[in-house]
């Protein structure tokens, strides 16, 4: 009751708003971030503040790009004003309510790499990466009595990342058993990335890889046998 | 992930240098200059595998130095947006944790934590699963999706996500691999 009780009472003090809002677009005011000309975002709010006159109308259609909002604050429609901040007010009920399930999922980034690198580029695996890498390594101590030579840091990181978690002693081995995959549509990157995360099957390939869902059918199999391969190798490491 | 490719560099040197032992001092240089260097393109360079060629030396009017083209063979550290890594937490805080994969830096945003795991302040502050089974903190191994990438200066930053299918932890500090 008192809920509705209210809500003319707000509709009164929102159309008030509205209005000081449209003659401050109108004297070229710059508070309200009413652009005029586009027809977008703010500026349907702008547009729909003319009809605005009947107090019906302008209440739903400002509730409009409030309503996604409305169902996550569930029980708090009645302080629409505040969600006026509703930059930090819905945030805040969102985390009131535990609502991290609030998060639209945005599209899952796909592993395209081949559009980005120039042709003459060779993806690397970790062990591949440590190899050569270890073998600069090496050769730097020698040079490294030179005091103008000096490490950089990321060569340090970068070995020890290659290096992590063990890696398969022959990465000529690797890259043979999973070099077969890539004319069921795998790409060199997708294959590198594969012996990389060191997968224990194929569905968690799949998975990780969602571009290779495509050629699932036919990729199946195969990669079931190089991963079994691979396990082979690195039991015995 | 690592690339071997092939960059091109113009590399000036004084004429101080000319003499028997100039290709060497125009290597020197050239690993002094790049390695190490971040480039958006690129990534990380990590190490000069090789030299490829030296080019025709040019020299400038005006102030003797001498302009040679070189290619040469590197190894670059470069991440890319829909990659899957694995990464050692470095710093766990209330907006989520950092963490490290070779030279690149990402950051996971509680966001994109799954729901089940919440933050723990103390003096090892940590994101733990309701039943305590899954914790990530400081030096944790993590399976990650890069979902975004900023490319400064001297650095890339990523964003990344553990809120997908077989992505979260992979080893706690205490425990031996």
């Amino acid at each position: 009751m008192q809920f509705s009780n209210a809500r003319p009472h707000f509709r009164l003090e929102f159309r008030l708003i509205r209005c000081s809002q449209k003659e401050m677009a109108e004297k070229g005011g710059k508070g309200f971030s009413l652009p005029k000309g586009s027809l977008k975002g703010k500026d349907d709010n702008s547009a729909k503040s003319k009809q605005g006159r009947k107090v019906q109308i302008d209440f739903e259609d400002v509730s409009d790009p409030l309503e996604p909002n409305s169902p996550k604050t569930n029980g708090k429609v009645n302080t629409p004003i505040s969600k006026g901040d509703s930059g930090k007010g819905g945030k805040a009920s969102k985390a009131a309510s535990g609502g991290k399930n609030s998060v639209t999922k945005a599209p899952s980034p796909e592993f395209k790499i081949e559009e980005e690198l120039p042709k003459n580029v060779k993806c690397l695996m970790d062990c591949e990466a440590a190899e050569i890498l270890q073998g600069i390594q090496d050769r730097m101590v020698v040079i490294s009595a030179d005091p103008s030579i000096k490490i950089p840091i990321s060569f340090d990181s970068g070995l020890t990342y290659a290096k992590r978690g063990g890696t398969f002693s022959n990465p000529q081995s690797v890259r043979k058993i999973l070099e077969p995959l890539i004319k069921y549509g795998v790409s060199e990157g997708e294959m590198c990335m594969v012996a990389n995360l060191k997968v224990e099957s194929d569905d968690e390939v799949f998975a990780l890889v969602p571009s290779l869902k495509s050629e699932e059918g036919k990729l199946r199999d195969p990669l079931k046998t190089a991963l079994n391969e691979l396990a082979k190798i690195q039991s015995s490491v | 992930m690592f690339f071997h490719i092939v960059l091109e560099r113009n590399m000036q040197l004084h004429p101080r240098h000319f003499g028997r032992d100039l290709r060497d001092k125009l290597v020197s240089k050239l690993m002094k200059d790049v390695e190490g260097t971040c480039s958006g393109r690129h990534g990380f360079v990590v190490a000069i595998t090789g030299i490829e060629s030296v080019g025709k030396g040019l020299i400038r009017d005006g102030t003797g130095f001498v302009t040679f083209p070189v290619k040469y063979l590197c190894v670059v550290f470069r991440p890319f947006k829909g990659e899957i890594l694995e990464a050692v937490v470095t710093m766990v805080n209330k907006m989520g944790f950092f963490a490290e994969a070779g030279p690149v830096q990402i950051f996971v945003s509680n966001h994109l934590i799954p729901d089940d795991m919440e933050f723990q302040s103390g003096d090892v502050p940590n994101y733990t699963t309701s039943d305590g089974s899954v914790k990530i903190q400081k030096d944790s191994e993590v399976r990650l999706k890069i979902i975004g990438t900023r490319v400064d200066a001297t650095e890339i930053f990523c964003i990344g996500t553990i809120k997908d299918d077989f992505l979260g932890v992979i080893s706690d500090p205490g425990s031996t691999s």
